[in-house]
């Protein structure tokens, strides 16, 4: 096996790695302010991927400006579903049944009727870069993957910023770390979690419409990146952004040199992502953040 | 042993009534559609009335049922294959399920509520795929059931009849001993229970895997009816994810933790399930989430409690000095 075989995979990776850590934003932030896990995620990609089809297929538009697009459209939208559903569930500091069956409930009906509006077939964006490469010296590098890769990077980088820097963003902050001190300091709880599950909600339509592009959809399209989303911010510890880039690409490395596993077939692939959050959420409850700062705290 | 004894009260004679009228049933001339009918819905409120075991009685929501179910199914489906008697297939498909519960159960039950749930859906995720490739399975391309022996549909219906009342007599013991006792605490409070002398690790492996073994009954009586069963990952796939969604949506929506909340969720499901599928394929799923979110919002209770309600209102008139 010669280094560019073992660099491909690394390659790949690391171009799965954005749009995972883009997808899994959003269910980090609205698990971070409400402790609500978001299991209607999932359907909201699906949603996203199909705004991006009906933009590029009507009108002619570039799948990543639909991407774009997607976000104001799925922030009023997110928005919404907070102030129709969401807000009347009890508070609680950590995540309850009745929200992950309500939000269950919810994935059920917008699965449902995309069922009904787009019925039960495989659709895929094909645009005049889908099949075209980059290359460098040995590695030829898909250009849609690159793309991809480059707007969930900038949007990520720029959502990061936003939060650093607005009101909003440490009004949210400070809602993670501390939910009583922020209220007794004037931080609007109810407003700061809609605007939250509104951005949640347009990160996942924008990471749905994204990976449109690299990928055939129907309206089952999200569940298994719902489960690496899971996956990824355990990995992270499940509130922290970096913690988020960092999970991200450890779950697309494993993903991707799973190939290596000898006697393995392709189609077991899956199976890993799905067993390692099992063994994710057994081991390391805190991810791999959690796991460095105990390390550094002792040591 | 005097208190074992059971009155013969509403509580336990409207129960044997019920049984005893669905005994009788099939003699009343019910066409061979309707049979159908009643024993899809007796197999679906097996699998209701098991996840209540778990989901109701300890709190503990799982996404994973459609394991059972799905092992269940070709347990049994195998041993038929190899000549066994399918009676004793129910009974190997019941232990299997029981085994397999240990293997989900024993990591799983370390975590706590949400993140239970969410195990529950990678480990079933897992073993869906592996089973569709296994060649022990058919594959994606699904098992044929063959058995040498004449179809008699009144067998089946009494057999899943049984089942089901045996599944609901076990809901039943359980909700009055100690064993329930321990698995209501559990679920109120984790810590408070354990302070108590409530080990809630193994009680919660122990009723896992009696819901499991019931779940396991459901999957085998569905697969020698169905006559062929798959596991793909589309409606009707027995280890389908759609299958464990159901299992879920029953007894939330009868109304979890009762004793006849999940009954009741069955018997609505499958009648209105198998209506509704034939009718209008994707309508069904939608209208569950849509009862689903109104439920958890407005009747955390379900079905059950909304009935208890209507007749608390009805009776008021009546009774004022009723407390």
């Amino acid at each position: 096996m010669g280094l560019v075989d073992l660099l491909d995979p690394f390659i790949s990776a690391l171009l799965l790695a954005g749009i995972y850590a883009a997808m899994s934003v959003g269910m980090t932030v609205i698990y971070g302010v409400m402790k609500i896990v978001n299991l209607s995620h999932a359907s909201f990609m699906m949603l996203g991927a199909y705004f991006a089809y009906e933009l590029f297929e009507r009108f002619h538009i570039d799948p990543v400006l639909g991407a774009a697009a997607a976000l104001p459209v799925f922030f009023l939208f997110g928005m919404a579903v907070y102030w129709v559903l969401v807000r009347w569930i009890p508070k609680s500091n950590q995540p309850t049944l009745p929200s992950l069956l309500l939000m269950f409930g919810l994935s059920l009906v917008l699965q449902n009727i995309a069922y009904l509006i787009w019925k039960n077939e495989d659709r895929s964006i094909t645009t005049s870069y889908t099949l075209s490469a980059y290359h460098f010296g040995p590695f030829d590098v898909s250009k849609v993957r690159v793309i991809v890769f480059a707007a969930a990077v900038v949007s990520v980088i720029v959502l990061q910023v936003a939060l650093r820097k607005s009101w909003f963003g440490r009004g949210m902050r400070s809602l993670v770390q501390n939910p009583y001190a922020s209220q007794i300091v004037g931080v609007d709880d109810r407003k700061t979690s809609m605007l939250t599950f509104g951005l949640g909600t347009a990160f996942a339509g924008f990471a749905g419409a994204l990976l449109a592009l690299l990928f055939s959809f129907s309206p089952d399209f999200g569940r298994p990146f719902l489960l690496r989303s899971f996956v990824i911010i355990v990995l992270g510890g499940l509130e922290s952004f970096s913690g988020v880039a960092l999970g991200a690409l450890v779950l697309a490395l494993v993903e991707s040199y799973s190939i290596f596993i000898p006697n393995m077939e392709a189609s077991y692939q899956p199976a890993i992502s799905y067993l390692l959050l099992v063994v994710v959420l057994l081991l390391l409850p805190k991810g791999i953040a959690g796991l460095l700062e105990r390390k550094w705290r002792s040591g | 042993m005097k208190a074992a004894l059971p009155r013969l009260s509403a509580k336990t004679a409207l129960p044997l009534l019920l049984l005893l009228a669905l005994l009788l049933l099939p003699s009343a001339g019910l066409s061979p559609n309707l049979v159908r009918i009643l024993f899809i819905t007796y197999v679906w409120t097996i699998t209701s009335v098991a996840w209540n075991l778990v989901g109701g009685f300890t709190g503990q929501v799982s996404f994973g049922f459609a394991v059972f179910y799905g092992l269940g199914a070709y347990t049994a489906g195998l041993m038929i294959n190899a000549g066994g008697s399918p009676y004793l297939g129910f009974i190997e498909a019941a232990a299997i399920a029981a085994l397999a519960s240990f293997f989900v159960g024993l990591p799983s039950f370390r975590l706590r509520g949400p993140y239970f749930a969410i195990a529950t859906i990678g480990l079933t995720e897992a073993i869906r795929v592996i089973m569709s490739n296994l060649k022990i399975t058919g594959g994606a391309s699904g098992l044929s059931i063959i058995e040498h022996r004449q179809f008699r549909q009144v067998e089946h219906y009494y057999t899943a009849l049984v089942a089901v009342a045996l599944a609901v007599l076990v809901s039943m013991l359980i909700a009055g001993s100690r064993f329930g006792l321990a698995l209501r605490a559990i679920k109120q409070d984790e810590d408070a229970a354990a302070s108590l002398g409530v080990n809630p690790y193994q009680s919660k492996l122990w009723v896992h895997a009696i819901a499991a073994a019931l779940t396991g009954v459901a999957g085998a009586l569905h697969a020698r009816y169905a006559v062929f069963i798959d596991p793909s990952g589309g409606p009707g796939g027995v280890f389908a994810f759609q299958t464990g969604i159901s299992i879920l949506l029953m007894p939330v929506i009868g109304g979890i933790g009762t004793v006849w909340g999940p009954v009741l969720g069955g018997v609505v499901f499958g009648i209105v399930e198998e209506e509704l599928v034939v009718n209008f394929p994707n309508v069904h799923l939608l209208l569950y989430g849509i009862l689903l979110i109104l439920i958890i919002l407005l009747e955390p209770g379900g079905l059950a409690g909304l009935l208890q309600k209507a007749f608390r209102l009805m009776r008021r008139p009546v009774g004022h000095s009723e407390s």
